[in-house]
């Protein structure tokens, strides 16, 4: 979904690395010598953020875990996965969550051979948006008298 | 009846936790609250809070001075790399007795009133699917059912795979 990417560079930046940032991102760099065709170092990356679960405290969200292509099979997917599960064992947080999209058999069947639970099927929990226009006349909707 | 909505102070946590257990009651899964007042103390009213309350207060009933809470939303910020900040709506819920009077409608216009003046461009929950009065509300107001839409699960691990996870990898 290319075409749904809106955010600059600039506000990258400034949402990521202020006094309380508002994601974490983790990087998975190689050697100059293994970089790849168009000549990057960096060829992965998890980005993530805290949560708050009302019944059991903070959690952890994973909002993207990406690999290049170029770069898969070697394990670097695991280890920022596993890098991002330490972080939420220091913070003492009782949840991973992430959402993966339902054709994507792979990345689902990543999560499930780890111990991920797909709580969509099991609870029946679906993600729900007010965004751009919805949004905007939410919170221009006339005071009920 | 009036009402009044106001931000949560660190007072307010037992009527917190107490809703919060009603709206668990609500979704069936009641025994699944391990969170306690000290803890809802610590991370919503610390440093760094982790989430943001806005509350609904009445009159009490006997034309008394007591004021009660009956309604409360649960939020924070999360952040979507393809288009910036997001509002997420962690708990929402109005005691039975006092649906119908538009508390409800107040508080989520409140919510979103917040995300536009943050500079938000969404607000995002979840909801199960079985919840229908919740999602006709949601949907007569514009909201997209993503997971319906474009074909979004919500995954989880749990504490015993998190720890099994964050295991140091064999060399």
């Amino acid at each position: 979904m290319p075409d749904q990417v809106l955010i600059s560079y600039k506000e990258l930046q400034h949402d990521g690395f202020r006094q309380n940032p508002f994601f974490q991102c983790l990087l998975a760099e190689v050697l100059e010598e293994h970089k790849s065709k168009e000549g990057h170092t960096i060829v992965g990356y998890a980005l993530y953020y805290y949560t708050y679960s009302t019944w059991k405290g903070p959690s952890v969200y994973l909002e993207d875990l990406y690999v290049m292509p170029e770069f898969r099979g070697k394990g670097i997917g695991k280890n920022l996965l596993s890098k991002v599960a330490q972080v939420a064992k220091e913070k003492h947080c009782a949840r991973l969550q992430m959402s993966v999209l339902d054709w994507n058999t792979p990345s689902r069947d990543f999560y499930a051979a780890k111990g991920a639970q797909d709580l969509t099927v099991s609870e029946g929990w679906h993600f729900i948006r007010f965004d751009g226009q919805a949004l905007d006349n939410l919170a221009n909707e006339a005071p009920k008298d | 009846m009036e009402y009044k909505l106001r931000k949560a102070e660190p007072r307010d946590v037992s009527d917190i936790l107490r809703l919060v257990k009603e709206l668990a009651k609500y979704e069936e899964m009641e025994d699944q609250v391990m969170l306690t007042e000290k803890e809802l103390l610590e991370d919503g009213f610390g440093d760094t809070p982790f989430y943001h309350c806005i509350l609904a207060e009445i009159q009490g009933e006997n034309g008394t001075d007591d004021l009660k809470v009956v309604g409360f939303a649960m939020y924070y910020f999360t952040y979507d790399p393809w288009s910036g900040k997001q509002l997420y709506l962690e708990d929402f819920y109005v005691m039975d007795k006092y649906r119908g009077m538009g508390i409800g409608s107040a508080i989520l216009k409140q919510l979103s009133d917040l995300a536009m003046k943050t500079r938000c461009t969404g607000m995002m929950f979840v909801v199960a699917e079985n919840n229908e009065s919740s999602i006709n509300f949601y949907k007569q107001r514009g909201a997209e059912d993503l997971s319906e839409e474009e074909g979004w699960r919500l995954y989880k691990f749990h504490k015993e795979d998190l720890l099994k996870l964050a295991a140091p990898a064999e060399e």
